[in-house]
């Protein structure tokens, strides 16, 4: 119907506009941008494909995706993984007031800005004084090297990152988990089946398009890592934990270089596209739909 | 008792010395952020940490308010969080109903277009976002973070799966009766969305009201400072200020938000609750 | 649930209330827009001053300040901002971000990090003319000032920026944990041998790091680096800055080592004594006698000192009150020179102001930069010992009285006593130099090998001098 048709387009029209305008929009920009040779202060200058030249000739750059995939992964993995066994475990309790606490207490590292949990971790993390290092000497374990190494540096932001982000997963499996229909899960018991059969045919399959829709949204957000780097190792130590977007933003913003950091940024949007593609892909096979 | 009982047992007595240990681990970091702000900056390194201070020194939490105009911060954090949660909430409940119950032309591939979106970082719009808002004149301002923000492709994918789980036949039941697609949005499928627009509010207030880099790269003028930007100048100028006041500062940027989501919570966690993921 | 029976399809209400909900988006960016600072319409010209401290001060300098823009011009308005940051680095991507935003401030206070940039990049205007004009007025701050921090905010024989405070790096250390160890003050001429001495009987103490630094530009190994004779970058200098020094201290032989700003040429980051200051470091957390620095920047240096957890670690100035505002008594800590390794040779970082060249109203800005520089006006900006005046005057017993240090003379007299004492290298591309250096100092204090990292620092300064 043509008056239904309208509504329609009048109803998507706001967040059509905004998202058009303030995403599309510039993601063109920024393709366009990436031709171009810009430190703000002068005008653009066109540089054709040099950026392009000068990214695949920069290490800098390619390792810095390299870290940022190896982050994003252990995060996400860990995320979904902690997650969905803390979820599985809340369930169980028969009380509501525990299964209610604990909810909020796994939801609440999720409230605090992740500048400020940089800051707190930057202090408990310290290799000499740090109350993390005091307790792990009480159980023998000598000094970490959490912000003064390599390992220990990209180690920190995982622990950070899923410290912070867990509870989104948590709640999401725990709605996910508290949905399932119990007549499946009946006939699964009458059918014999133990309970770790029953959590690998049944359960996990059942939630398996919330863990698609979790790992989704983690990798998405995992890959745009930037305040844990900015706040508490400057990208330190050496490259180590430079993720992709600290890089851009240092180029830009830093070192005046706003058509290379488009470059890298264009780089970045193809590299999400991608995985995101490859997760749907693999979702096809795995994912179970009702 | 038989062994599959005891076993079943210690598995559950197991599963809570597990989710303890997991909320000491969660609440850890905070308690400390809340004990080392009542006790004076050379204590903070002090181990074992007293995490209960034996003399409170409530003097960080002023000097919090007298070293950074935190109230102006505050202010701007909800004038900021509050008009993008009001603003999302509205637009993102009407595009995902309009894209789960109402057919028009180009539905699907607009849909497909919005969740495109959604796969591109912000930073890697930044720059572009940046030029855009200085043409149009917002830079400098509020505007600046509430404007884009207005509209989400997350929220009108997350809205979109809860309309597609209400029944069909109440609207349909609906236009029969002769009711225009307006007043079948209005009054028969918006209060069904109450649970899942309150979830999606309470997300984005607090992914918003954390936020720090848009403010970082948008604002330059400290009187539009939010929160979480104005808490860094509480760490001083070269580094020069107090370990206790910078922990206050965090503690009382993160009040609102527990408030909100210990009221909230009701219908957050049972907006999630009532609809699962296709 | 009352169904309302009638028209179909888009009726004036639907289109109504869709409409009303667009207007409503604009209506919220309109309301946003209202947080919009002010600038008055009314006024026929608004100096905007930004600089790089504690925020608070600005309302109180806005108001001292305001009489002197309105006496040159009865309409035009003044406002000042501050910024606080945790480096320079943060206040320059903000005044950047403000250049490109269309909205630049007219008078930004620089510091060495920053001023070749702006000098280089042709953003800021050099003040030769005005100071040439104004020398009469000007010649009481020449005369309070040493003539190495005027040379500090010079590029290619001009003046950029009128001086208001600096940092020399010095050794600061707990005198609590000296007594400690048995330790006297150190003598003002000590060695890099004395200072191993010191540290080994402090690193002696238990639960203590005898030295600690942190990963920066300013007073990190780079002090040892200097006092080593090396550095990152080539020192020469500029020609043709007489016009200054003839006018501003005729007579004055302190001057006739001063040229016209400092010229840093091709990187020399791998250099052997630069690689041998920056293996010291990693030497010293062997011999466990300092940590590997925390990797951001170090925010717990200051509480770890003040929590007598430090024997000895390089400050300036500024710690006189960031010390006081730790929680520590006057006498808890002191300072010295630092000490002589090949050469006793300090850095030291300056901090002025400069007027953009995008500024409408140079003129009335000239006046209010003359007016920051005044000795009434130090303590406006800068309270509670954040920072060391560059006036030799304001460096008095009674200044330093409540926060300590009981030496505070070793601020100032840095530059009296030394006339080596060196800028810190900082060319125009400074912020490619700086995250560079951090980046190669954590590898090297990470890897143990300080070669293998300044060679790779050395290719980065060279790919970043040449762009």
């Amino acid at each position: 119907m043509r008056g239904e048709a309208l509504f329609g387009y009048a109803m998507i029209l706001p967040s059509l506009l905004i998202v058009m305008l303030f995403t599309a929009g510039p993601i063109l920009a920024s393709i366009g941008l990436s031709f171009y040779s810009w430190d703000v202060i002068s005008p653009p200058r066109f540089t054709g494909l040099d950026n392009y030249e000068q990214l695949a000739a920069d290490q800098t750059v390619l390792h810095s995706f390299a870290v940022t995939l190896g982050l994003a992964v252990s995060i996400v993995v860990l995320e979904i993984l902690i997650g969905l066994g803390l979820a599985l475990l809340v369930q169980q309790r028969r009380n509501t007031f525990v299964r209610a606490t604990f909810r909020t207490v796994f939801y609440l590292p999720l409230l605090a800005s992740a500048s400020s949990v940089a800051i707190v971790m930057g202090y408990m993390f310290d290799q000499k004084f740090g109350v993390i290092n005091y307790y792990l000497g009480l159980l023998g374990i000598p000094n970490v090297p959490w912000l003064t190494s390599d390992f220990g540096a990209t180690a920190t932001i995982v622990i950070i990152a899923v410290w912070q982000q867990v509870g989104f997963a948590f709640v999401l499996f725990v709605a996910a988990l508290s949905t399932m229909p119990q007549d499946v899960l009946e006939a699964a018991t009458i059918d014999g089946a133990g309970p770790g059969h029953t959590f690998l045919f049944v359960k996990l399959p059942m939630i398996s398009p919330t863990i698609l829709f979790v790992a989704v949204v983690g990798i998405i957000s995992a890959m745009q890592l930037f305040d844990q780097p900015y706040v508490m190792t400057k990208g330190g130590p050496g490259y180590s934990t430079t993720t992709t977007v600290l890089l851009i933003y240092q180029t830009a913003f830093q070192n005046l270089q706003f058509g290379y950091g488009s470059t890298i940024s264009v780089l970045l949007l193809l590299v999400l596209i991608v995985l995101t593609a490859m997760q749907f892909f693999g979702a096809r096979k795995l994912v179970f739909y009702q | 008792m038989s062994p599959m009982i005891s076993r079943a047992r210690v598995g559950r007595a197991l599963g809570l010395v597990v989710l303890i240990a997991a909320a000491i681990i969660a609440l850890g970091p905070l308690v400390w952020t809340l004990s080392t702000s009542l006790r004076t900056p050379a204590e903070a390194f002090v181990n074992p940490p007293a995490w209960i201070p034996v003399n409170p020194d409530w003097g960080n939490y002023s000097a919090v308010f007298e070293q950074i105009p935190l109230l102006s911060f505050f202010i701007n954090s909800v004038i900021v969080t509050g008009l993008i949660v009001a603003g999302q909430t509205a637009t993102c409940m009407m595009s995902g109903y309009a894209f789960a119950m109402i057919r028009f032309p180009g539905r699907g591939k607009i849909f497909v277009l919005f969740l495109a979106t959604m796969m591109v970082p912000l930073q890697a719009t930044m720059i572009p976002v940046f030029v855009l808002i200085k043409w149009m004149g917002l830079a400098n301002s509020l505007s600046s973070l509430i404007v884009p923000a207005l509209g989400g492709a997350f929220g009108t994918f997350l809205m979109r799966q809860y309309f597609l789980q209400m029944p069909k036949e109440l609207g349909e039941a609906a236009r029969i009766d002769g009711a225009s697609p307006l007043q079948v949005f209005w009054f028969v499928y918006a209060r069904m969305a109450v649970p899942p627009a309150a979830a999606l509010a309470t997300l984005n207030f607090s992914g918003f009201w954390s936020e720090f880099y848009r403010p970082l790269i948008f604002l330059s003028d400290q009187s539009t400072y939010t929160l979480p930007l104005g808490l860094v100048g509480l760490q001083g100028n070269l580094g020069t200020g107090s370990v206790s006041v910078v922990l206050a500062g965090v503690v009382v940027a993160l009040v609102p938000s527990v408030l909100l989501f210990a009221f909230a919570q009701r219908y957050f966690i049972e907006g999630l609750t009532t609809g699962s993921f296709r | 649930m009352r169904l309302v029976s009638g028209s179909n399809g888009i009726s004036r209400r639907t289109l109504l209330k869709v409409g009303s909900a667009a207007a409503g988006v604009g209506a919220l960016g309109a309301l946003g827009g209202l947080a919009r600072p002010a600038l008055a319409s009314s006024t026929s010209a608004t100096i905007t001053f930004a600089y790089f401290g504690d925020p608070k001060q600005a309302t109180s300098m806005q108001a001292s300040l305001l009489p002197l823009v309105k006496k040159a011009d009865q309409n035009a308005d003044l406002k000042v901002v501050g910024y606080n940051g945790t480096d320079w680095n943060d206040f320059f991507a903000k005044i950047l971000t403000q250049i490109a935003a269309g909205a630049p401030p007219d008078i930004v206070g620089v510091a060495t990090e920053g001023v070749q940039l702006m000098a280089g990049k042709d953003l800021a205007i050099p003040l030769d003319d005005y100071v040439k004009r104004d020398m009469s007025e000007l010649k009481e701050m020449f005369d309070d000032v040493d003539p190495i921090l005027i040379e500090g905010l010079m590029y290619d024989g001009h003046l950029f920026e009128l001086p208001v405070n600096f940092n020399a790096g010095n050794m600061f250390y707990s005198t609590k944990l000296f007594k400690q160890a048995g330790l006297e003050r150190p003598p003002e001429n000590w060695t890099m041998d004395d200072f191993h001495g010191y540290a080994k009987k402090i690193g002696a103490l238990p639960d203590v790091n005898a030295f600690d630094w942190i990963v920066r530009l300013w007073g990190s190994w780079t002090s040892f680096m200097y006092a080593n004779g090396g550095n990152l970058l080539e020192e020469q200098r500029f020609d043709n800055g007489d016009w200054l020094w003839g006018a501003a201290y005729p007579g004055n032989d302190a001057v006739k080592t001063r040229k016209g700003g400092w010229k840093w040429g091709a990187p020399t980051a791998n250099s052997a004594p630069t690689v041998e200051a920056l293996q010291l470091m990693i030497d010293l957390r062997k011999e466990g006698l300092a940590p590997s620095p925390d990797v951001g920047g170090g925010g717990t240096l200051q509480g770890l000192f003040a929590s007598n957890r430090i024997g000895m670690t390089i400050g300036g100035g500024f710690w006189a009150g960031g010390l006081h505002n730790a929680g520590m008594t006057p006498d808890s800590f002191d300072v010295q020179y630092f000490p002589k390794w090949k050469e006793q040779k300090h850095l030291f970082g300056v901090v002025g102001n400069a007027i953009l060249k995008s500024s409408k109203n140079q003129d009335l800005a000239w006046e209010v930069v003359k007016q920051l520089s005044a000795a009434d006006a130090f303590d406006l900006q800068f309270p509670g010992n954040a920072t060391t005046p560059v006036r030799r005057s304001l460096m008095t017993a009674e200044r330093y009285k409540s926060t300590g240090p009981e030496h505070w003379n070793v601020f100032y007299d840095t530059l009296t006593k030394f006339p080596n004492t060196t800028p810190i290298p900082a060319p125009p591309y400074y912020n490619a130099l700086a995250n560079a250096l951090n980046r190669r100092t954590t590898e090297a204090v990470a890897s143990g090998n300080a070669k293998s990292a300044l060679d790779g620092l050395q290719k980065d300064l060279e790919a970043a001098a040449k762009v």
